[in-house]
């Protein structure tokens, strides 16, 4: 999966053009194989993208910056981060008319070790569902599929699953890159960030990160598009993916199987509310 | 002053481990989630005091840890009463084992900030209880560059024993400090004084992990030039994929600041000292509301000065020690060293 000829004709497009003012993509870091996302300004510069399967931040998280507010932005999105942007889309974060999207059908990323990332073995959509113009082979739909670890936590009691939790996010520092490195996380002032409330309270304990990442969690269920740029943002590497797998299998199960995302204009679970919804999920 | 210096082998160094192990209060890296924190051991096997320099986090928790109380308070009808709160874990008398050399420094970075104008003492009773025995690297991780900066990384004093390898399977153990030579001592067994030979080999071992370093450079120009760059567009490019949450500087040996916060319930509470970051939004959010810094380039900037002309103006040091891990952990890899270095030669 190598793009970099094709995005980078594509960028040189669009600004010889004048379309766009800044184009988001991946360059090279230059001292491994590794990649960092460039927000890319003018037509000089756009030999620097790249794109192979190391392209793994997604990059619909730039669209909530300063950089790319109000201007006309280039991006170039995988199968997960187009469902993030759908939802960017309806939820007003970003303009329609505003974005040129370049598509991929993806074929899964890897990690630093070259092993294919866990989200893109599980993938139930690889290819960019809202684009401009699409790179790749689409390869369609694929079946919903949850994996053991998420299976047999769920299946756990109630208690047994909250001290698992509780556990795990011991070892949270409150960095808050999970969040930061989160598209659909945009609000100007967070929940958690209320210095005065006695839940999250920023004083790092265990308890209010306990609380901080539970209460992110929910804001996320039926949003969350499993990117997993939480989970590969956190510095503790803490397993922040069974959260929200937990409650996208939830969600999957009640809602007559609503994955978040998938048709632009789609609205996320919770958004409406009718009589017939399902309770019996909730604590 | 000279110090003992000891030989052993790899056998005689887990043996060592194990005596340090049974008969102090100890702390070592170990593995959690993928990578390693620094944590109390009861056994050599629940750790590995040669854990890898990028996958180890930095020793700071053990003296700024991620939050600590300050003191407990409660309201009653005749005021407010004040108490201090209970024993502090971090002040007993304890070895860590297995830092870095780049974390050891950091302390003495930090020093100077923690006896300024306010002694902390706390930090102070942390620092005087512990013994730091650290392992010189044999080869530099993709990020350091901590032979590049203003110490000597050689026969760095920062920690009390410093482990170093030799030719053929030898081990040096070298007391740097009267604390460590005094740590040695009490010692016994496995351990045998080293002969001239030694200071050779480790001036050898220095110069083949001096080669291996990917990145270098000149830490007097990048101090000089930065000086100047307070006004440089460069640092709003060097900056613009930075996704501003607070990693690099929670991660960081050297980075100190911090915040205070309350966790109350109805009339009683606890006011806690915890992290914070520059690099946050609200870091300089004034009541009011005014923000001098709400552009990430101006954040960035701040970090980037603090770290390589304000603190070195102040105290003489560079408020970062190389280490790399801020990069290590960046959700988007940005590198402070090529930061400072665009921003340095723009």
């Amino acid at each position: 999966m190598d793009y970099t000829k094709q995005i980078q004709d594509i960028a040189a497009r669009l600004f010889s053009e004048g379309k766009i003012d800044v184009f988001i993509g991946y360059r090279n870091t230059g001292f491994d194989e590794s990649q960092v996302p460039v927000l890319i300004t003018q037509y000089g510069d756009v030999e620097k993208l790249v794109f192979s399967d190391k392209s793994v931040f997604n990059l619909t998280n730039y669209l909530k910056y300063e950089h790319t507010r109000n201007k006309r932005v280039g991006i170039v999105v995988k199968g997960c981060d187009s469902r993030a942007l759908n939802l960017m889309l309806t939820e007003n974060q970003a303009k329609r008319d505003r974005l040129y999207i370049v598509g991929i059908a993806c074929e899964g990323v890897v990690d630093e070790k070259g092993v294919k990332a866990q989200n893109c073995t599980e993938c139930v959509m690889p290819d960019a569902v809202v684009y401009d113009e699409l790179l790749g082979t689409p390869a369609g739909k694929r079946e919903y599929t949850v994996n053991a670890d998420v299976k047999a936590l769920a299946a756990k009691e109630l208690t047994e699953r909250t001290g698992f939790f509780e556990d795990v996010f011991s070892n949270c520092i409150r960095c808050n890159a999970c969040r930061h490195s989160c598209p659909l996380c945009y609000c100007a002032k967070c929940c958690i960030d209320q210095e005065s409330s006695s839940l999250y309270n920023g004083s790092n304990t265990d308890s209010s990160a306990f609380h901080a990442l539970m209460t992110w969690s929910l804001h996320l269920a039926g949003r969350c598009v499993d990117c997993r740029n939480c989970e590969k943002a956190c510095p503790s590497h803490l397993p922040l993916h069974l959260l929200h797998k937990q409650n996208e299998m939830v969600i999957y199960e009640n809602f007559q199987e609503h994955l978040a995302g998938m048709v632009p204009e789609d609205r996320g679970a919770f958004y409406k509310y009718s009589l017939s919804d399902p309770d019996d999920f909730i604590m | 002053m000279s110090f003992s210096t000891y030989i052993t082998d790899k056998a005689g160094l887990q043996k060592f481990y194990e005596a340090v192990i049974g008969k102090h209060s100890t702390y070592a890296p170990v593995e959690n989630f993928g990578k390693y924190d620094f944590k109390k051991v009861a056994d050599l096997k629940e750790c590995d005091p040669d854990s890898p320099i990028a996958g180890t986090m930095s020793i700071k928790p053990l003296f700024f840890p991620k939050s600590s109380k300050i003191l407990k308070y409660k309201a009653t009808s005749a005021g407010t009463e004040m108490s201090e709160t209970d024993g502090d874990p971090l002040a007993e008398k304890r070895v860590i084992l297995g830092a870095k050399h780049c974390d050891a420094r950091s302390l003495q970075v930090l020093d100077h900030v923690y006896k300024w104008d306010y002694l902390d003492t706390d930090y102070q009773k942390r620092r005087d209880n512990t013994v730091i025995i650290s392992t010189r690297c044999d080869k530099a991780g993709t990020h350091c560059f901590c032979t590049s900066l203003d110490y000597d990384m050689e026969n760095l004093d920062a920690l009390d024993v410093a482990i170093v390898s030799g030719d053929g399977g030898k081990i040096y153990l070298q007391a740097r400090t009267a604390k460590g030579e005094e740590f040695l001592k009490g010692m016994e067994g496995g351990l045998r004084t080293a002969d001239s030979s030694a200071s050779e080999e480790m001036k050898k071992q220095y110069k083949s992990f001096e080669s291996s370093f990917r990145l270098k450079m000149n830490y007097k120009e990048i101090n000089e030039k930065l000086q100047k760059r307070f006004e440089s567009e460069a640092f709003e490019i060097a900056s613009s994929n930075c996704v501003s949450c607070n990693t690099c500087a929670f991660v960081c040996p050297t980075c100190h600041c911090f915040k205070v916060s309350d966790e109350k319930i109805k009339d009683e509470g606890v006011r806690y000292k915890s992290y914070d970051s520059c690099n946050n939004v609200y870091f300089t959010l004034m009541a009011g509301g005014h923000n001098p810094r709400p552009a990430k380039y101006r954040r960035w900037r701040q970090r980037s000065l603090h770290k390589f002309v304000y603190y070195k103006e102040r105290f003489g040091v560079n408020l970062c020690v190389g280490c790399g891990k801020c990069t290590v952990s960046c959700p988007v890899n940005i590198s402070i060293f090529e930061v400072v270095n665009t921003v340095a030669n723009s």
